[in-house]
């Protein structure tokens, strides 16, 4: 059973990036040429196919963070440590991402770059958790172990912390666009919810990839500082 | 429950002992309502409004200061070790840090108050301020209590607490400076506020109480 899902693991880098170079150019294509203009919004409307995958693709990294943090924690197994590093850098890349876009998309649309809309600030209040979360994480040994479990509490209180920090923050009035794909019946015409889909599957894929790089290059890193340790240690003795 | 108590009267006689750490604190926060006071021309105007905001920011940032140094005395005398090996429940360290931590900032927080309450002439002493003030302050003082232990394994402590766990606060912030307001009769209603507050107390001392065994394991 093990087995068959470390082999499985393995065929990631061989899956992932033709599925990620496929998916990104068809969005891509489908965001800046098939999908028809947005009456009222215009061009910057485009923004969405990036924006929404990204935010949802943020998350997605962040609970990953959060299971490895747990694993980490309770199966005292290093192991998860570089998942749980890895994808808290690809997240606050994507968080970063949506921040940006929001705010490119916001300047035309609200008028304003950034407002404190309950969401916006969500997003930030994440951005700035999980920034902390990787500053701590570097300012200490990639081997310590005492550290890792350190950096790992901040990863399973950053992700409990959410929905207070939206309760508290949703007082405020809500400006953010009410999400129009997640209810039964949406609301987008066909042609863009094809290439919000095609978003979807390119920017995922897209971030399980990377995850998978950034996961593997820590290890990687780990496994250095433990070689450059034991050949110290040979050395000295 | 009972050595809890004896941890907390440990770190309180320490505290005494030592008591540059604390006092630093306490004027820290009465220096930064100072600052506050010219920064926002306080003496000019109706403080009211300003007022929640200028005292939960000078908590905060007090707290944070003084939780800083709630480990360090462990992590230079290397006794930390010594305290996890004694037959005392990682929980009750935990407890009674967390709470000579909580008894200390009480005292800087009053003072507070009371230097506020004379310089902007507005009663602050008042029982139902009190009580938002020490509902807010178990809230954050678990947290920062949990993650100041961070601090005796890393280098820069100084700049990683407030970085760590002001994001993390925030919720609490904004409860508090609301209900804050309220009770100063600025807005309406403590109620929702006082609820997010007590919330966050509680789920904040859950967590830290849960996980501080767990990190700090051998």
């Amino acid at each position: 059973m093990t087995n068959l899902l470390g082999r499985m693991l393995e065929l990631r880098w061989v899956v992932l990036p033709p599925i990620v170079g496929v998916a990104m150019m068809a969005m891509i294509i489908g965001a800046l040429v098939a999908a028809p203009r947005e009456i009222i919004e215009g061009e910057v409307q485009r923004l969405m196919y990036i924006h929404v995958p990204s935010a949802i693709a943020t998350y997605m990294a962040f609970f990953i963070t959060f299971v490895a943090s747990i694993m980490v924690l309770w199966k005292r197994d290093m192991r998860w440590d570089p998942i749980a590093r890895g994808s808290a850098q690809v997240g606050v890349l994507f968080c970063g991402l949506v921040l940006l876009t929001g705010a490119i998309w916001g300047k035309p649309i609200w008028g304003v770059f950034w407002t404190w809309d309950a969401r916006l600030t969500t997003t930030l209040i994440l951005f700035l958790i999980y920034t902390a979360y990787l500053l701590a994480r570097a300012v200490s040994d990639s081997m310590d172990e005492q550290a890792a479990r350190y950096a790992a509490v901040i990863g399973v209180i950053g992700f409990l912390d959410v929905p207070l920090i939206q309760m508290s923050v949703r007082w405020w009035r809500t400006l953010h666009p009410q999400p129009i794909i997640f209810t039964s019946k949406p609301a987008l015409p066909d042609e863009m919810l094809i290439v919000l889909l095609l978003g979807f599957a390119g920017i995922l894929s897209l971030v399980l990839w990377l995850i998978s790089l950034s996961a593997e290059t820590e290890r990687m890193h780990q496994r250095l500082a433990g070689l450059r340790a034991g050949v110290d240690r040979r050395e000295g003795a | 429950m009972r050595l809890a108590w004896v941890v907390m009267e440990k770190d309180l006689r320490l505290a005494w002992r030592h008591r540059t750490g604390w006092l630093s604190a306490l004027a820290f926060a009465a220096i930064s309502v100072l600052i506050y006071s010219f920064a926002f021309d306080l003496a000019a105007r109706d403080v009211r409004p300003l007022l929640p905001g200028v005292l939960w920011t000078t908590f905060l940032f007090a707290g944070v200061f003084a939780a800083g140094t709630s480990f360090q005395h462990e992590a230079d005398e290397g006794t930390f070790d010594a305290v996890l090996m004694s037959p005392v429940a990682p929980t009750a360290v935990f407890l009674g840090k967390a709470a000579s931590n909580l008894i200390a900032l009480l005292v800087v927080e009053c003072s507070v108050l009371l230097l506020a309450t004379i310089l902007f002439d507005t009663t602050l002493v008042t029982p139902e301020l009190l009580a938002i003030v020490l509902i807010g302050t178990i809230g954050y003082v678990s947290l920062t209590t949990l993650l100041s232990i961070m601090g005796s394994r890393v280098r820069s402590r100084a700049a990683l607490l407030p970085v760590l766990s002001m994001p993390l606060l925030i919720p609490l912030l904004i409860g508090a400076v609301r209900a804050t307001g309220a009770a100063l009769g600025i807005e309406a209603g403590t109620a929702p506020w006082m609820m997010l507050l007590s919330v966050f107390a509680l789920w904040s001392t859950l967590i830290s109480a849960l996980l501080f065994p767990i990190a700090v394991e051998r």
